[in-house]
């Protein structure tokens, strides 16, 4: 299969690769894998607590080469969006960007995961306490 | 699947009759051993009667028969060691039982990740998700071990972290198979009169632990794989 240059770019080139303090409440974690493959891919996210801004992305992959840019090209995205407009990021568009073929769709899937874990872990840290403790005593 | 054959009825212990045609209208293993649809089977029951039939199905006794006849038992021994074989092993007994239960259990083979790879078509497994981090800590780890070969440095205190990984994971198969076993006394409890969704919550159970052990099975065929080469 040929990658397309862009796929290619972003895998020799990955962006933001690394990790964030995964036990800062500014950092969502997102930990996905793909049933279809195996392959697993962490994104974290690092949001400013006054603007809801993710101002750092960082992403590893473990995977195919799709799934790298994809989740490359998912953290250069986020990043500067708040994460409500982050969250509007979809898998199809990561398709078109990087033209990625039908065999190629999952891997995209799995960096819209990754967005939505990160956020969902997110959002959760947010949550003041006392609606937490509300929320488990129902 | 209801169809009954005279030749090969037969009732459960509590005087249900059991199912015993596969799908594609042949006697299924169990039948085969005139044994019900059950899991928790009686090995030794299952080995008497392999021998008896494989004494049966002997070559030897069908020497002055026609071609025709020498062929049929040649099928039957054929199918007898087949159907004994899948019956004795745990897992695969589990999986064949499934099977006939109208579940499709995909492996998550080396082979099947090359064709999803390929095909592009989502395979029905589903990442255990308690397993991620463990996952992903491990590719972690082979990613290092990599590293290391290729500048030719090693790293003994590495080296001795997967090979804990590796035991772990196999005690967590261990693990699965036990669990495994709880749910055949549950399935073997249910009888052909119970009503489907009690069947289809034990074999919906059955199917997530053997896909996840399978899983787990590929990590422990990945983590000797990068410690071997
Ligand atoms: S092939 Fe699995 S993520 Fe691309």
């Amino acid at each position: 299969m040929s990658y397309s240059d862009k796929v290619l770019d972003h895998y020799s080139n990955p962006r933001n690769v690394g990790s964030l303090d995964k036990s800062s409440s500014e950092v969502g974690t997102g930990l996905v894998g793909a049933p279809e493959c195996g392959d697993v891919m962490k994104l974290q996210i690092k949001v400013n607590p006054q603007t809801n801004v993710i101002e750092d992305a960082k992403f590893k992959t473990f995977g195919c080469g799709s799934a790298i840019a994809s989740s490359s090209l998912a953290t250069e995205w986020v990043k500067g969006k708040t994460v409500d407009e982050a969250l509007q990021i979809k898998n199809t568009e990561i398709v078109k960007e990087l033209s990625l073929p039908p065999v190629k769709i999952h891997c995209s899937v799995l960096a819209e995961d990754a967005i939505r874990a990160a956020i969902h872990d997110w959002k959760k840290k947010q949550a003041p306490v006392d609606e937490l403790a509300r929320a488990e005593a129902r | 699947m209801s169809i009954q054959t005279s030749n090969s009825s037969g009732t459960t212990a509590n005087g249900a009759p059991f199912r015993h045609l596969n799908g594609d209208g042949v006697r299924d293993y169990f039948a085969f051993f005139r044994l019900p649809r059950k899991l928790d089977l009686d090995l030794a029951q299952l080995e008497r009667e392999f021998h008896q039939q494989s004494r049966k199905l002997h070559p030897d006794l069908f020497t002055q028969s026609s071609a025709e006849q020498q062929e049929w038992s040649m099928e039957q021994s054929s199918r007898l060691n087949d159907a004994y074989r899948t019956l004795r092993d745990p897992i695969r007994r589990t999986q064949y039982l499934l099977r006939l239960e109208g579940l499709e259990l995909e492996e998550q083979s080396e082979t099947a990740t090359e064709q999803v790879r390929a095909s592009g078509q989502a395979k029905k497994q589903i990442v255990p998700e308690d397993l991620l981090e463990e996952v992903f800590e491990l590719n972690m780890q082979w990613e290092e071990l990599r590293m290391n070969k290729k500048t030719g440095d090693s790293d003994p205190a590495l080296v001795r972290e997967l090979e804990g990984q590796k035991v772990s994971l196999e005690q967590k198969q261990e693990a699965l198979l036990e669990e495994l076993k709880s749910y055949w006394v549950e399935w073997d409890a249910l009888g052909d009169t119970s009503p489907l969704e009690a069947r289809n919550r034990v074999t919906a159970k059955m199917a997530d632990l053997l896909n996840r052990r399978s899983y787990i099975r590929n990590l422990v065929r990945d983590v000797n794989a990068a410690l071997e080469n």
